[in-house]
């Protein structure tokens, strides 16, 4: 076996242990005091078809919404360098990752809702308002895994371009869009992923039962009705949905026919001052900025002296670190040795099996946490004491969701670098540690950056896993957010959550510089 | 050294150490909701009034709600670390008593201040309230006066409400319309949907939207205003109360049969329907503690609403109904 099989494989053992083995796991729960089982018909009456129909729709729609005027966005942020603030709006667009999905929720309405700043009345509740707070989700991440597509595309090309006097469209469609093809189909799959497994947002925005997703039945089959067995029905027919949405997304990915580019600087031919693209770039800095901001001034007026001396929040910011940073690195690890065997097969042109290994890694984001977190517990509490190891599985679970990021933020950069250095790699015998520390370290460091400081932000945002185990002394900061506002102290809360999204702000940025390196996005 | 790391010694000594341990001062492990063990919740004065008497670690392990914990002790049968349950509801307690997990408190009498006559041999009340629905009295100067009144006045307030499948008041609700409307619950179901802005997954959600006036109304508890009372001086907000009565939710404590430490497990039975347990409750759980006479409440409780009569179905009732109960409400709902 090769040497990049080896790792890549165990990764997907791995893989397939920590998914399969909570499934079977769950499963095999026949007997237990109380529980009687469900009938399996539940998956094929009217309020699962109902429910399938609504959460395909609104991901659908929820997607195109987000995506579509990102790849606009992303185009406005290449072609305007010189943009001033440049690099810290492009962080500030990390930041809805972070955000608990209530904190979200306040947000959106701080500046849509009856006493905001663009009141939209009643119709906020309902499919608006699901779109509003998915784009606001999502629209910002698709950018930022967008825009290194642009910055691929080589000095050269931007220069002829130029030279043959192309107008804005031609080169678009002759320049950008080739480059653009190979990340696009797994940036909307991701999207569509986020979207189709949101819960509490679409719940609560979404003006009642008749918005309610697939991952809603999922948590009421295991926690309100506990019928472990239909939760794992339902979770598989989540997780064959998006292998069907993923064979055909990954199934439209080309490889662009542009070569790589170390240096690129499209800022020389580009850089026209186009006030459609000044328009575009100040629109997509204000939809995002105005929930973030709503949240500042509500924060402005909090008891912040309160919040700050009190050590459990501390503890929280400690936890809440180190859950994102090991998390960040297991995901990083692993995408890299999975990204790294299946590109190598690409560029051999086995491109049916490299696909396969990429689709593993990104659809594990589909499989709801709160049943591989269930059945992970059925799994080790006869054996270990899983207070003991409550810190490991959530980093696990967590670094699980944070795979497909990884695999969308270092994938198209891994490809391109295996197909343009493969043949000179082999001819100069460059392998194993010196490749990756002459080549790949230097090529790949800023890709690397952006999937880990993500990954990091997914994992401190996330509430699910940590709730589910339960510890004395464990909370994280956003446990901490819900807590505080389960106990009415919602001015607290709103402290707490800026003060997490300063931490996450600041993490992303070490992250991205400490990795990525100092020249940036 | 290599003798030293044999297998059976590490075994020998893994054994040994828990015991010298217990021995030492034995811990009492309640599982319980999170919002139970914060720092503002109940938990942390609890945890020092019952260690300074009972030459014991109360270990606190905060759960996310009523049903996870239930959950929890369904997956961990026999073998669960646990030795009490503490803050499962009326609602749940048919099928936590179904699991055969729990253990009878063997306590003869039990005086409560609960309206009902307190017979159960498994569970023990320690606190209950009533749902109600807040408002703003600036903005609503003239709140329905009946359940019926709020369902039936199609120009009536608009409301934020919780969803049964996800939380405990959006339950209550549910078993709330249905003890008025019986059989016709539904229709009024399909009335009232017109005036929800939105039904969210927790109380959290939908309190906060609530606050941000983006409603009227939200279901919430009697005790509720006494919060804004008491904690920020404000009084703006008030619980309608209703002619029909108001549906109750008591929350309760159990020992686990599977536990070692039975006579510690009864002694924090008994420590919380004591003083010292009870005092703790109302400003940290914003409940009425199930022992305390109400001129032992802080003054502001008596500002709340009457909220008789109570309205209760009986535990094993709801375990029987409340999956056909949703699924009626869920049909109404999508609608």
């Amino acid at each position: 076996m090769n040497s990049r099989a080896l790792p890549a494989i165990l990764v997907l053992a791995a893989l397939a242990l920590i998914v399969v083995a909570p499934l079977v796991s769950l499963i095999r729960l026949g007997s237990l005091p109380g529980y009687a089982p469900g009938d399996l018909e539940f998956w094929r009456s009217a309020y699962i078809r109902r429910v399938l129909g609504f959460s395909l729709w609104q991901a659908l729609l929820s997607t195109l919404c987000s995506v579509l005027p990102a790849i606009l966005v992303a185009r406005a942020f290449a072609l305007q360098p010189g943009f001033p603030a440049r690099a810290l709006i492009l962080r500030l667009f990390a930041l809805p990752l972070v955000v608990p999905a209530v904190v979200a929720v306040m947000g959106v309405v701080s500046v849509y809702g009856s006493d905001g700043w663009l009141p939209l009345g009643r119709s906020l509740y309902g499919l608006g308002g699901i779109l509003l707070a998915h784009v606001f989700f999502n629209l910002p991440l698709a950018v930022r895994l967008l825009l290194p597509h642009w910055q691929a595309i080589p000095e050269r090309h931007w220069q002829l371009a130029a030279q043959l006097g192309m107008n804005g469209w031609q080169r678009f469609r002759q320049l950008e869009w080739p480059a653009l093809r190979e990340g696009l189909p797994g940036v909307l799959l991701l999207v569509f992923m986020l979207c189709l497994t949101s819960f509490a947002v679409v719940l609560t925005l979404g003006g009642g039962p008749r918005s309610t997703t697939l991952e809603v039945a999922i948590y009421q089959s295991l926690r309100f009705d506990f019928e472990p067995v239909r939760a794992v029905v339902l979770a598989l027919l989540q997780l064959t949905l998006c292998m069907l949405v993923a064979g055909l997304a990954l199934r439209l990915q080309r490889m662009p026919e542009v070569e790589i580019a170390v240096d690129t600087a499209p800022s020389n031919f580009a850089a026209k001052r186009q006030p459609l693209q000044l328009i575009l770039i100040l629109g997509a800095s204000l939809f995002v900025a105005m929930p973030l901001i709503s949240i500042l001034i509500d924060s402005l007026n909090g008891p912040w002296a309160g919040v700050f001396v009190n050590t459990a929040l501390w503890r929280a910011v400690g936890n809440s670190l180190l859950i994102g940073v090991s998390a960040a690195l297991v995901a990083v690890t692993a995408g890299w040795f999975l990204l790294h065997y299946s590109a190598s097969l690409a560029v051999q042109g086995r491109s049916t099996r490299a696909r396969l290994i990429e689709m593993a890694g990104s659809i594990v984001y589909v499989v709801p946490p709160l049943v591989v977190g269930t059945g992970l517990f059925v799994l080790l509490s006869p054996h270990v004491d899983v207070f003991d190891w409550v810190f490991a599985l959530v980093i696990t679970v967590n670094a699980l969701m944070g795979l497909p990021f990884v695999m969308r933020a270092l994938g198209p950069a891994m490809r391109q670098n295996h197909a343009a250095y493969d043949h000179l790699c082999q001819s100069l015998a460059l392998t194993g540690w010196n490749r990756f520390r002459y080549l790949e370290w230097p090529l790949l460091r800023r890709p690397l950056g952006l999937a880990s400081a993500l990954v990091a932000a997914l994992a401190m945002g996330d509430l699910g896993v940590i709730a589910l185990f339960g510890t004395p002394d464990k909370a994280t900061l956003t446990l901490l957010i819900y807590q505080q506002l389960g106990a009415y102290l919602i001015a607290e809360a709103t402290v707490t959550a800026l003060f997490l999204l300063i931490l996450c702000l600041g993490l992303f940025w070490a992250l991205e510089t400490l990795i990525g390196g100092r020249r940036h996005a | 050294m290599k003798y030293f790391f044999r297998p059976g010694r590490c075994a020998l000594l893994a054994l040994l150490l828990p015991l010298a341990a217990t021995a030492a001062s034995p811990t009492l492990t309640v599982y319980t909701y999170d919002s139970f063990t914060s720092d503002w919740g109940p938990g942390p004065q609890v945890k020092r009034a019952f260690e300074s008497e009972c030459n014991c670690q109360l270990e606190l392990v905060g759960l996310e709600d009523g049903v996870s914990m239930l959950n929890r002790l369904r997956l961990e049968g026999s073998n669960s670390r646990a030795d009490l349950l503490l803050g499962i509801d009326t609602n749940l307690t048919a099928e936590a008593r179904a699991t055969g997990l729990f253990e009878a408190h063997g306590l003869e009498s039990v005086e409560t201040e609960l309206p009902q006559a307190w017979q159960d041999d498994l569970f023990l009340p320690y606190d209950y309230g009533y749902f109600a629905f807040v408002y703003n009295r600036e903005r609503l100067p003239n709140p329905p006066a009946s359940l019926r009144q709020l369902v039936e006045d199609d120009d009536g307030p608009t409301l934020l409400l919780q969803d049964p499948r996800t939380s405990t008041p959006g339950l209550g609700l549910l078993l709330w319309v249905k003890k008025v409307y019986g059989d016709e619950a539904a229709d009024a179901w399909s009335r009232l949907s017109k005036r929800i802005v939105t039904v969210s997954k927790g109380w959290s959600e939908a309190y906060g939207l609530f606050l941000k006036n983006e409603a009227d109304m939200v279901l919430s508890y009697t005790t509720s205003p006494a919060y804004h009372m008491i904690a920020e001086k404000d009084k703006r907000f008030a619980a309608a109360r209703f002619s029909e009565g108001h549906y109750q939710q008591i929350e309760v404590a159990g020992m686990l049969r599977s536990s070692q430490q039975k006579a510690l497990a009864r002694r924090f039975l008994e420590f919380m329907l004591d003083e010292s347990f009870q005092r703790i409750i109302p400003t940290t759980n914003w409940m009425y503690p199930a022992a305390l006479p109400a001129s032992e409440l802080p003054p502001e409780f008596s500002e709340l609403i009457d909220p008789s009569p109570a309205l209760l179905f009986d535990d094993d009732r709801v375990a029987e109904k409340r999956k056909q109960w949703v699924d009626e409400w869920l049909e109404v709902m999508s609608r």
